[in-house]
């Protein structure tokens, strides 16, 4: 078969541009703007726009409730990351054993991860409903459950919430990552000893560690950004400024209080944050996995 | 071919039917939803109705919030509508915008375009809150409430309370009783507005300094400083504690829900809530707001006006200035004020439409419009019919964060006023380098 080849050299940038273009438009375009809001003050309208130098980011570092979001964003991220990892491998292993109705058990828990977060967070409204809750009646019988005031009632609202569909995410790529062992490998390990618990610590689960180390990423990543329609829908960042995350409390500076210079601010602390995290996982957490 | 021949024909017939039909179009952007976002799509459709040559369109986006954000979007992206609806909240934002050409004060249109309703048409405590520094109105009243004192009287009856307190002293006195018959006392749907802001104004109190921003740009709100102020939420703390307020958050909806439901003796919401209650509610009446015998010796303040005006934005042409100088005075007119008032609760905006509501003796067959009037004609007060501060919603949101912590005990009183205080001067401070 002959090979095609373009004559031009130039074509390949022809084919690439519509991609380029699409990242300058939605990408590259709204970071340059991002800069220029948190180094100028400006009002709501873009008026009386100047040079701020530094002046955003110590409005930002100034505010309490920014580091509350802060504190709130870490302990959110990590027991989001946690319970969905754990009960998607869980649910993954079991699910894999099953032999009769695999694809009913399958289809059932990869559903929820086709629900936006919103609806999700509408969904869980109605559970945490004060007049008709079931969550809430349930909670409220065991401690006496009171979202509007207690920042611990209102953590296990929102944590329930936005972990709830990120399960079915887990579960997926678990499963997929369960299937992708090699038969043979299991086999030998059979052989070698009995204890089901043993083998999954040591065979099973040190083989997941890619998906492991890709959730993680992913679970963290969720946890910070899209779970911004859960907290919306949800506590709407109550009770002070408790359950508000890092995104969250951008939108409300920016959008509900037309502030681009504080958002702005934020967003750029966001995404050095995302950046030393995901450096921090590369090197310290990557090179402990082993990639077949 | 044939196929797209006939395609084409039927596209140019197209294009011509609707230019035959073409009218001015004069966009109009608010911020209601449900009932009254409704009513708001009837008010365009009666004045498209009333004559051919201009067509408003009105475009819900959502909440005050949402719609004064896409306004503010629209207007960066040079694709801004003719009208919008902007509220209490961010008054001073659209009045300090008339010096940059964003908005187009209402008596220069009025000028320009010979509309016939005068701003002294509008009753004077509305005129005021929507008017400049020297009392040129700039904001076209529309909806305005204030908020009101909902009473359920089977529950009064029930517990054996004749008349609905006129001060907190009064309810403080019944709460008890009420709440021994299983009821809740007392809620309210929104501490920001009517427990802070119109908590001075109805007691003719400063809130924020430079005159609550009538005179200087304001630096720092009074709440820590205002005696009464600390009193009040000191109380409310107490009542919450025993039981007299319930809390059920922020959503203003979930505060009303156990009154609509007959489990709560009285609700503070707005004058334009009532709509969703009649029917639904047998037995319920409208109250002026309760206030502190004890701070203001027994005088009677008028609250401030809540809700939105329309602003007139700057950029479009002048054969769509003039169409919507038409729709102001559509809306002006007396049987469209009555109309509106009748329809969603909100207070009469217009001395001609008061006249008309007494011509026909509108209140007496329906007595629940009349409170929001007769507590926004108070007379006596000595500070400034609003407020000026910039920044004022996440300043609102401030007040939020501050009153949960202290109601749950986290903190105290003074400390959470103490907080507010230093949140809104922050803020205040940050407004003041962008004017």
């Amino acid at each position: 078969m002959k090979k095609v080849q373009f004559k031009s050299y130039y074509s390949q940038y022809f084919f690439l541009a519509p991609q380029l273009l699409i990242l300058l438009i939605f990408l590259y375009w709204p970071i340059i703007q991002t800069f220029k809001d948190a180094f100028t003050m400006q009002d709501a309208f873009g008026f009386g726009s100047q040079f701020a130098g530094f002046d955003n980011f110590l409005f930002v570092f100034s505010d309490p409730s920014y580091f509350t979001a802060f504190k709130f964003t870490i302990i959110y991220s990590f027991v989001i990351t946690l319970i969905t990892g754990s009960i998607g491998l869980l649910l993954a292993v079991q699910a894999n054993k099953v032999l009769h109705g695999k694809n009913v058990y399958k289809t059932l828990l990869i559903w929820p991860y086709a629900i936006a977060p919103a609806v999700v967070g509408v969904m869980a409204n109605y559970f945490f409903s004060e007049r008709y809750g079931l969550l809430h009646h349930l909670f409220n019988n065991m401690w006496g459950f009171n979202w509007y005031e207690d920042v611990f009632d209102a953590y296990i609202y929102v944590i329930i919430a936005g972990s709830w569909k990120q399960i079915s995410a887990n579960f997926i790529f678990f499963l997929a990552g369960l299937q992708a062992i090699q038969k043979t490998v299991i086999e030998a390990s059979i052989i070698d000893c009995k204890s089901n618990i043993r083998r999954f610590w040591t065979i099973t689960f040190p083989l997941l560690m890619p998906t492991t180390f890709f959730l993680i990423i992913i679970n963290i990543t969720y946890a910070f950004f899209d779970t911004f329609g859960i907290i919306d829908t949800t506590t709407i960042g109550a009770p002070g400024s408790e359950t508000k995350t890092l995104v969250y409390k951008a939108y409300i500076d920016g959008f509900k209080g037309l502030d681009l210079g504080s958002a702005g601010a934020q967003s750029i602390m966001m995404m050095i944050i995302v950046l030393f995290i995901t450096i921090f996982q590369f090197r310290y957490i990557e090179g402990k996995i082993h990639y077949n | 071919m044939k196929k797209l021949i006939s395609i084409f024909v039927l596209l140019v017939s197209f294009a011509f039917t609707s230019n035959s039909y073409s009218k001015t179009e004069i966009h109009w952007w608010y911020g209601n939803s449900g009932f009254l976002g409704d009513v708001i799509i009837e008010i365009a459709n009666r004045f498209n109705d009333s004559q051919d040559e201009y067509m408003v369109i009105p475009t819900g986006k959502g909440s005050y919030e949402d719609n004064m954000a896409a306004t503010i979007a629209a207007f960066r992206a040079g694709d801004q509508p003719h009208y919008s609806q902007v509220y209490d909240a961010g008054a001073a934002i659209m009045v300090a915008q008339v010096k940059n050409g964003v908005v187009i004060g209402f008596e220069e249109m009025a000028e320009k375009y010979g509309i016939s309703v005068d701003a002294d048409n509008y009753i004077p405590g509305i005129k005021n809150f929507y008017a400049d520094g020297d009392g040129k109105m700039i904001g076209v009243p529309f909806n305005s409430s204030t908020c009101l004192m909902y009473a359920n009287m089977d529950i009064l009856n029930e517990v054996g309370i004749e008349e609905v307190p006129k001060t907190y002293e009064e309810f403080e006195g019944m709460a008890q009783k009420i709440l021994d018959a299983g009821y809740i006392p007392l809620l309210q749907s929104h501490s920001p507005w009517i427990w802070t802001e119109n908590f001075f104004s109805r007691h003719n109190l400063l809130m924020t300094d430079g005159n609550n921003g009538y005179d200087d740009v304001p630096t720092t709100t009074l709440f820590a400083d205002t005696e009464a102020f600390v009193y009040h939420w000191t109380k409310v703390k107490e009542w919450y504690e025993k039981g007299y307020y319930g809390y059920k958050g922020r959503a203003w909806g979930d505060n009303q829900a156990p009154f609509t439901n007959g489990e709560a003796a009285f609700w503070f919401g707005s004058a334009a809530s009532f709509g969703g209650m009649k029917g639904v509610l047998p037995n319920f009446t409208t109250n002026p707001i309760p206030y502190w015998d004890s701070v203001t010796g027994g005088k009677e303040y008028p609250t401030f006006i809540g809700g939105a005006a329309n602003w007139i934005l700057n950029g479009h042409t002048e054969e769509e200035y003039k169409g919507l100088a038409k729709f102001i005075e559509f809306m002006g007119s007396p049987e469209m004020d009555l109309y509106y008032h009748n329809m969603t609760g909100y207070a009469a905006v217009t001395k001609g439409g008061i006249e008309l509501a007494e011509t026909i003796n509108f209140y007496r067959a329906s007595p629940y419009h009349k409170a929001v009037g007769d507590q926004l004609g108070l007379e006596g007060s000595t500070i400034p019919g609003g407020y000026r501060a910039g920044n004022w919603p996440q300043i609102r949101e401030v007040i939020y964060e501050n009153v949960e912590p202290m109601l749950n005990g986290d903190i105290s009183v003074e400390k959470a006023l103490g907080n507010m205080d230093k949140g809104a001067a922050k803020l205040l401070k940050q407004f003041a380098k962008t004017l």
